[in-house]
Formats: C-alpha cells, sequence, structure tokens
C-alpha cells in the first residue's frame, strides 16, 4: 500500500460514522452540498482576517459535508443527475470563495504582487474544472493532469495550518496551469486519434 | 532500446503530462517534492506576505556555515 492510500484508510473510519449519521437522519444530499458551501464562505472570512489556523479547522469541517455529500447520496438511493450538477456548481463557488478570501487578505496587506499570484491561482483551478466538463462533452473521460479539487483542498489545509500560503499558492498556480495544458492536450489527440467516438 | 539521455526527458514529461492515479507511488513522489517545497522553502525567498524567516533551508545553512 501506498502512504496516500494509507492516509485515506485511516481518514474513511471517522468519515463513515459521520455518513452512517447522516444517513440515519435522512439528510438530502443536496442540503449537505449546501452547508459545506456556507462553512467553506465562513473559512474565507477567517481567511481574509489572516486567521489562518481557524480557517484551516473550518476547511475541514466544510470538506467532510463536500466529502460526505455523494456518499451520503449514494447510501439513500438519491443520486440523480441534478445532484451532480449541484454538486459541481457548488464546488466551484466554495472554491472561487477560499481564494477571494485570500485575495481580500493580500490586498488589505498591500502585496499586489500576490493578489496577482492567487487571483492567476484561482482562474487556472476553475480552469481545470471547465477543460474537463468541456473535454467530456466531447470525448469519454479526461482525468488527467495532477491539481485536482481534493489536491487544491488538501494544499489549502496545509497551507492554513503551517502558515505557508504563500508557497501554496505557487504550486497551486503551477501546477493547475500544467493541468489545464495535460487536458487540452489529452482532448486534443483523443479527438485527433478517434474522430468517430466523439460523444456531440 | 530508448538511450539513456532521453530518460531525464521522459521522466519531466511524464511528471508534466500527468496520467498517474492517485494512491500510486509516481504519486507519493510528487506529494513529497510538493510538500518539500510548501515546508522547506524559506517564506523570505517567496516574499510570504504572513509568514517570515528563513525556514528549515535557512536553519540547515545557519547549522552546516558554524
Amino acid at each position: 500500500m501506498t502512504l496516500t492510500g494509507l492516509i485515506g484508510r485511516i481518514c474513511m473510519f471517522p468519515l463513515q460514522l459521520i455518513i452512517s449519521t447522516c444517513v440515519a437522519l435522512r439528510i438530502h444530499p443536496n442540503i449537505l452540498t449546501f452547508v459545506g458551501l456556507l462553512i467553506n464562505v465562513a473559512a474565507a472570512v477567517a481567511l481574509g482576517r489572516g486567521r489562518f489556523v481557524l480557517a484551516g479547522f473550518i476547511m475541514g469541517v466544510a470538506n467532510i459535508f463536500d466529502f460526505i455529500d455523494g456518499k451520503v447520496a449514494h447510501q439513500l438511493n438519491a443520486v440523480s443527475v441534478f445532484g451532480g450538477f449541484w454538486d459541481s456548481v457548488i464546488d466551484r463557488f466554495s472554491d472561487i470563495a477560499l481564494f477571494v478570501g485570500l485575495i481580500y487578505l493580500y490586498s488589505r496587506l498591500g502585496r499586489t504582487d500576490y493578489v496577482m499570484i492567487t487571483a492567476l491561482a484561482m482562474m487556472f483551478a476553475i480552469m481545470t474544472s471547465y477543460t474537463r466538463a468541456r473535454a467530456e462533452s466531447l470525448i469519454a473521460r479526461c482525468k488527467v493532469g495532477f491539481m485536482e479539487r481534493p489536491e487544491r483542498i488538501v494544499l489549502f489545509l496545509i497551507g492554513a495550518f503551517t502558515n505557508r500560503m504563500a508557497a501554496v499558492m505557487w504550486v497551486i498556480g503551477v501546477l493547475s496551469v500544467f493541468t489545464v495544458a495535460d487536458r487540452i492536450i489529452y482532448t486534443y489527440r483523443e479527438l485527433q486519434a478517434h474522430p468517430e467516438k466523439v460523444v456531440a | 532500446m530508448k538511450s539513456a539521455a532521453t530518460l531525464p526527458a521522459r521522466v519531466l514529461w511524464n511528471a508534466f503530462f500527468w496520467t498517474y492515479e492517485r494512491a500510486t507511488w509516481q504519486y507519493d513522489l510528487m506529494v513529497i517534492a510538493i510538500l518539500a517545497f510548501v515546508w522547506l522553502t524559506p517564506p523570505d525567498w517567496l516574499h510570504d506576505p504572513t509568514a517570515h524567516g528563513s525556514g528549515p533551508l535557512g536553519w540547515m545553512r545557519t547549522v552546516l556555515a558554524r
């Protein structure tokens, strides 16, 4: 087993307990998704005030909701096409909220350099999701590139808890550029190699 | 047969054009590289607006310079 695989398994134990509780209470997964967004907005406010450790804890709670909504939907047999759409849209709002919190902080500190770095990281993080969504309207699957949402979330948590948000913004920014490029290249190759498999 | 000169280029290309799943050794290696960058790079080098000092790398340089 790999290191990251082991960490994932350890984290699943408490999460399974929360999932079971939500299923027992029959909480609708779409509500869990929306509550996750509200908590992420609170985390963004904490980031904007420079209270990174508090923001880290709030983000941790928010991401529990983010993570469990799909699992609860499966266990409640409440999986729907709209649920998937709702989850994707709310996830983008959550992503943007955290970046906006940081942009506010850096602008308050008069650091236009980091306002730009964070804005670019935000732009490419959003483009990472968009390129995949658009590609998968043309080809069956476009899951290439390293910097996806779970990686961004973990990096935000690491940056908040260890006060290394600047380095985290660099990593998210640079690797999101690569991820977007990967998806464009992959989609181009797939469309060239299998024009008959184009979905739409 | 692939020449030795192409190996670094292939490693770089595979790191750039990322197709590995999570929980693979390649993924672990990338995570370690990222964490090393985040935690070891002195905040002063990045002009970090919220963190200061030279970090663990600076501390190691100071120790080695003694």
